[in-house]
């Protein structure tokens, strides 16, 4: 599968939606698509093009933007896609991959702990990695090391 | 009867690390399952923007301490793609026997541990004493026995010693003849089919919706193996079956193990042969200097001026011997990379236990978590 194959295929689906479809190296291509249209996007490259298998669900933090990166496979074609969103930094959230794809689950609990990245209608959001009521988002750029920030840790099952 | 939750974990044998499995049990039925994971976060992923490229080899070892060449494979081969480096044929070799050798290592301590957990523990003293034969060669030529070092960006860090390649097949010699003795003891052990067999069912359909993948998925009879069907290193030019079983339950998951142990064994061989008729360099010539020295040398004032690369994204995947390993490298031109971010198959297949584990007993747990092979260093990162 080539990026001119997920751009004839998602386009009809998307139109303006769908921003553009870049060659990466290694995968079936980079897909960025617009954020009002997740849902559609991602029934469309599970039941249409075959992803059944997400991967991982990685958030980034731009600083002035954040992204959101999702690594799908295909069985049928034996390849990977990538899936690519933009957030604005001050309103950075998108509708959850977990009805699609229930693997998306922790991969989105994470991302949201670790690059304060809002995920909708998610159905469990909770800490993952870190103890409940930790305050801060570690992966964010502003997060430096070597400052020890001050923490209170709340007892897990009180 | 009235349910509860239980807390197995995070010190408890089953575990083998530190996380914690909260049951909801029925009596001795379990109605829910919710794992924790986090008692062994580093924040490797944070640490890593903090370092040159290089110096982030070191933190891919602590992340799997039963897989580390996997790990470094991992990260080498997205960093390699980000920082626009191709390393030379040999190296892609020596890399791929190092992955082969670990996969048999990190088998071969799941065996000793899964099969004490069922109450067998001969097949413990086998497999260590066995593993440990892996990990003096591992030694042999890297000096370490968990934590190599070894991969570079553009290539490993030295060749084989001397006499390697004969040790090395001595001990895959001795390896080979001790396989059909584990499956004795085990499948031929009325202990371990009862506790196994039919145990954590989980359906292809199933594991792929909840991301698991490694010898969980093969044993549910789908044939995925990255080695095969996304080539990396030098897997496309070497002769190995994948292992597959249909049983999607315990049992099939040890025979999945088992026959991997026996291809890893033959792909090293023709590795070891290869390796004995092309010598080379084992590091690309054409490499920016900082690159194969991560340590500047003494009055090199040049290492510590600014230095900028073309921009540029990796994105990786292995197969480890847990499953699908994925890493993706930001590098935004600077010195230390901008985004790490890594997935485990661990993770993945832990987050799917409910699929596994509702609806059968409290003292399933340790046979079907054992299946599941749970290295913690690499959940938590």
């Amino acid at each position: 599968m080539q990026p001119d194959d997920l751009a004839n295929a998602l386009r009809p689906k998307l139109g303006p939606r769908l921003r553009a479809v870049e060659p990466f190296e290694g995968t079936a291509g980079r897909v960025r698509f617009d954020r009002t249209a997740a849902l559609d996007l991602f029934r469309a490259v599970r039941d249409d093009l075959g992803f059944g298998h997400l991967s991982m669900v990685a958030g980034i933090d731009w600083v002035d933007r954040r992204e959101v990166v999702y690594v799908v496979w295909s069985d049928a074609a034996r390849q990977y896609a990538i899936l690519s969103t933009d957030l604005p930094a001050d309103d950075a959230h998108v509708e959850s991959a977990s009805p699609v794809w229930p693997s998306a689950n922790w991969h989105e609990r994470e991302a949201w702990e670790m690059v304060d990245i809002g995920f909708d209608h998610h159905p469990d959001i909770r800490h993952l990695l870190m103890p409940d009521g930790y305050a801060f988002h570690p992966l964010l750029r502003s997060f430096k090391l070597h400052e020890p920030e001050e923490l209170e840790v709340k007892a897990r099952h009180v | 009867m009235s349910e509860m939750w239980i807390n197995m974990g995070p010190q408890h044998p089953m575990t083998h690390g530190l996380w914690n499995l909260r049951v909801r049990i029925d009596g001795e039925m379990i109605r829910d399952v919710d794992p924790e994971i986090g008692y062994l976060h580093r924040g490797i992923e944070k640490i890593s923007e903090d370092r040159h490229y290089n110096e982030v080899i070191t933190l891919m070892d602590r992340c799997c301490y039963v897989a580390g060449f996997a790990w470094e494979h991992l990260y080498i081969l997205a960093a390699e793609q980000a920082l626009h480096v191709t390393p030379p044929e040999r190296a892609e070799y020596l890399r791929t026997m190092s992955d082969e050798l670990q996969r048999i290592a990190s088998h071969l301590m799941w065996y000793a541990a899964f099969v004490q957990d069922l109450g067998l523990m001969s097949p413990f003293l086998y497999g260590m004493r066995d593993r440990d034969l892996v990990l003096d060669l591992l030694q042999d030529y890297t000096g370490a026995r968990m934590t190599y070092e070894y991969m570079r960006v553009g290539g490993v860090r030295s060749d084989l010693p001397a006499g390697f390649t004969d040790r090395a097949r001595k001990v895959l010699d001795w390896l080979s003849d001790r396989f059909h003795e584990y499956d004795q003891l085990c499948l031929g052990s009325a202990i371990f089919r009862k506790r196994c067999d039919g145990l954590g069912v989980l359906r292809a359909n199933d594991a792929v919706a909840h991301g698991v993948t490694g010898p969980m998925l093969r044993s549910a009879g789908l044939k995925r193996d990255l080695r095969k069907d996304r080539p990396y290193a030098a897997y496309d030019r070497l002769e190995f079956d994948v292992a597959l079983a249909d049983g999607a339950d315990v049992t099939a998951r040890y025979l999945v193990r088992m026959e991997e142990l026996r291809q890893s064994v033959r792909i090293v061989r023709q590795v070891l042969d290869w390796l004995d008729r092309h010598p080379g360099p084992s590091v690309a010539d054409r490499l920016p200097r900082w690159l194969g020295a991560p340590y500047a040398p003494i009055g090199n004032e040049g290492y510590l001026l600014k230095r900028s690369y073309p921009k540029g994204i990796g994105f990786s995947s292995v197969e480890e011997p847990h499953g699908e390993a994925q890493a993706y490298v930001v590098n935004d031109g600077g010195e230390h990379p901008y985004r790490v971010k890594f997935r485990s198959p661990v993770f993945a297949n832990i987050s799917a236990a409910r699929q596994y584990l509702v609806g059968y007993h409290v003292a399933d747990i340790p046979p079907i978590m054992g299946s599941v092979d749970v290295c913690v260093g690499e959940v938590d990162r």
